[in-house]
């Protein structure tokens, strides 16, 4: 049965599933070596990309909406009005990531991406360029306000991949770091 | 005169023609949607009596364009134009546009937009009132060597304000003289490309003041009336994002003296309809005049929810000629109200917009909740327009169960496909200095100056974990439960149920 590494703001959880005793249709879940017993019903059709269900921890309940992000192992999980980005892992795969020393997430991100869709107003950076966490690097324009995509490391400038006055889409790379 | 008005053109879109819409429909008169490509299926177009069609996405090309919204008035026969906020809604020439061509602009007269949408003019007029107001001065552009001989003697930060703004387009706080050409260049050509009008000026930037607003209520009978106070120093880059009533501040003392403020200016610029006064609330309780705003705010729901009054209703009965059917002393102040702005933003990434498609979109319900929304599942949020979702309102018979209904409210919110500021809300509401109002119009960059509004919540984090492995483990075997087989008896099976019957299956047969 299965057994997962899920991240969530830099904590882990342990998580490892199996079928319930008894032909309950629950599930036994250990997470970071607690016990609990797990119910999940499904709400609605299940959509491309997401499902949404109410599941019961211990008889407590959440509606929850798992979505998939176009990132194998990312997904976003919609809880109590809030939405908790997510990532998971089997067990096995983390614990040879881990081995490897790779990190998760962030630290290794080179590409700024467009957070927004968009004109581009000002690039205020060139390559080689050093550049400072909080820096602007790019002005764009967006439902009539002027928005700054600021740096979110340090880090040098190693290429441009937009020019002014041109639109961009949501996703599309701005500019690519060393 | 009065005439009774059968049927109203919207000129807007989103929550605000809704929430017009609603009016005309329980005042019996037919309501006319205005909508643009992006829209042919939007909700205000599905709350209308009627709809026309005005152009391409672009608010430019649609929305603001007079011709083809005064040629839609007239094609559907409507008798009068309600131009909600934002897009023509204080544009003077669209009000005398519609005045001449035979159609009651529900609003105040063109000259009065004119005079009061200037906000140099409208300062020289509070002056006149006898308002008081922050220092400041104009700027002229060929030379800007006495703007800046100004700032430096009322000191630094000054605020560099667009004379047509509004909503913080071109808006722009200047700290130090080196940075003041940079900030006049930016707030003069935002303030161009969003109204058309570059002219800006300088005022003092009060180090904590509160955004305190009161609303106002003219006929044309001569009654100039005030609705109480609306606290919005809830704001992010100059916008307000909470906003309630009364503000946790307020004494019956300076209420009555804002109150009178905002009459005499009414009085003098002979106001007629529903406008608001804003003013800056210093620590010491001075007040200072900032700005009339000339139409419905977005913020009206929370005067509505405590004084019992339907703002547009109003609007409707002044612009028919009515006589206000009360009197100042009627005004009464029932309970705390406060208004979330649910945007798709994400306020993890500066308030970046969110444009996609709504998945999921379920609105709270239940005492004294209400959401003024023009979205409902599977609408879109497009990039053309202010990404607002909808304005969540709560009543409480007192500020705190305000709070907690407000609370209660985020938490049964879902909506998922954008990303929405309901987890900021969440963080903001619960905050000690908000709990006890003891905020000002920096709040929000005094206490979040990284922009993170999500602080981890283990308990949540717990689920979520458990729901993601849920999904993946349910995914990876690619089982579908009650999937678009409307018969299976497996539908209203619990999953696991399902799992272990296929795994039994498997097993018997022998097969992996």
């Amino acid at each position: 049965m299965p057994r997962y590494t899920v991240t969530i703001d830099e904590h882990e959880f342990d998580i490892h599933l199996d079928f319930a005793t008894g032909n309950s249709g629950k599930l036994q879940a250990t997470v970071n070596g607690r016990n609990c017993l797990v119910e999940s019903y499904p709400l609605g059709t299940r959509q491309s990309g997401e499902s949404r269900m109410l599941m019961l921890v211990d008889n407590h309940t959440a509606e929850v909406d798992v979505r998939n992000s176009e990132t194998y192992g990312e997904k976003s999980v919609l809880i109590s009005g809030i939405e908790i980005p997510v990532t998971i892992e089997d067990y096995s795969l983390a614990q040879m990531r881990k081995t490897a020393g790779t990190t998760l997430g962030h630290a290794v991100e080179t590409t700024l991406k467009a957070p927004m869709p968009g004109m581009v107003l000002h690039i205020k950076v060139s390559p080689g360029d050093k550049i400072k966490k909080g820096e602007t690097l790019v002005v764009i324009e967006a439902m009539k306000m002027e928005n700054s995509i600021k740096a979110k490391a340090d880090g040098t400038v190693k290429s441009i991949h937009i020019e002014t006055g041109r639109s961009v889409e949501k996703g599309d790379r701005l500019v690519e770091f060393i | 005169m009065i005439k009774q008005i059968q049927k109203i053109l919207i000129a807007n879109r989103g929550e605000i023609a809704v929430r017009i819409a609603r009016a005309c429909r329980e005042l019996g008169i037919r309501s006319v949607a205005v909508y643009s490509d992006a829209d042919k299926t939007a909700y205000h177009v599905r709350m209308c009596d009627e709809a026309y069609h005005i152009g391409e996405s672009p608010s430019a090309k649609s929305y603001l364009v007079q011709d083809n919204i005064i040629r839609a008035a007239k094609a559907s026969k409507a008798e009068a134009v309600h131009p909600g906020y934002g897009f023509l809604s204080e544009n003077a020439i669209f009000a005398k546009r519609c005045t001449d061509e035979g159609l009651i602009f529900i609003g105040p007269r063109p000259e009065t937009i004119t005079v009061l949408g200037d906000k140099i003019e409208a300062r020289a007029m509070a002056v006149a009132a006898r308002l008081p107001v922050v220092p400041g001065t104009t700027i002229d552009e060929k030379d800007i060597s006495k703007a800046k001989e100004f700032a430096v003697k009322i000191g630094f930060p000054v605020l560099i304000k667009a004379a047509a703004g509004g909503g913080g387009k071109g808006m722009r706080v200047v700290d130090a003289l080196d940075q003041f050409d940079e900030s006049l260049k930016s707030a003069s050509s935002e303030a161009k490309s969003a109204f058309g009008d570059g002219r800006v000026f300088i005022e003092k930037y009060l180090l904590q003041p509160r955004h305190i607003e009161i609303q106002i209520l003219c006929d044309t009978h001569g009654n100039y009336l005030h609705l109480n106070e609306r606290e919005c120093s809830i704001q992010r880059r100059h916008q307000k994002v909470i906003e309630e009533s009364p503000s946790p501040v307020m004494t019956e003392e300076l209420r009555h003296k804002m109150g009178q403020a905002a009459v005499d200016i009414a009085k003098r610029a002979k106001y007629v309809g529903a406008g608001t006064v804003e003013f800056l609330v210093d620590k010491d309780g001075s007040f200072y005049f900032l700005e009339v705003n000339t139409r419905l705010q977005v913020e009206h729901p929370v005067t509505e929810m405590i004084t019992g009054l339907d703002l547009v209703k109003e609007q409707i009965a002044i612009a028919e000629g009515k006589k206000l059917g009360f009197a100042q002393n009627d005004v009464t102040i029932n309970g705390h109200a406060i208004e979330l702005r649910i945007y798709a933003e994400d306020p993890d990434e500066g308030f970046a917009p969110s444009t996609g498609v709504l998945k999921n979109y379920r609105p709270p319900a239940g005492p004294g909740v209400r959401v003024d929304a023009g979205v409902v599942i599977f609408s879109e949020i497009p990039i053309f327009y202010d990404p607002m979702i909808a304005k969540l309102v709560v009543w409480g018979k007192n500020r705190l169960e305000a709070i907690a209904r407000a609370q209660r409210a985020l938490d049964e919110y879902r909506i998922s496909g954008v990303k929405t500021t309901i987890g900021f809300h969440k963080t903001v509401l619960a905050h000690p200095r908000f709990l006890a109002g003891d905020f000002s119009t920096r709040f929000l960059s005094e206490e979040y100056p990284d922009n993170r509004y999500s602080p981890y919540d283990a308990d949540l984090a717990e689920k979520a974990a458990i729901a993601s492995s849920l999904d993946k483990f349910l995914s990876d075997r690619r089982i579908s439960v009650g999937a678009g087989n409307g018969h299976s008896k497996e539908q209203s099976l619990s999953p696991w149920t399902a799992v272990h019957r296929k795994n039994s299956l498997k097993q018997f047969r022998g097969s992996r």
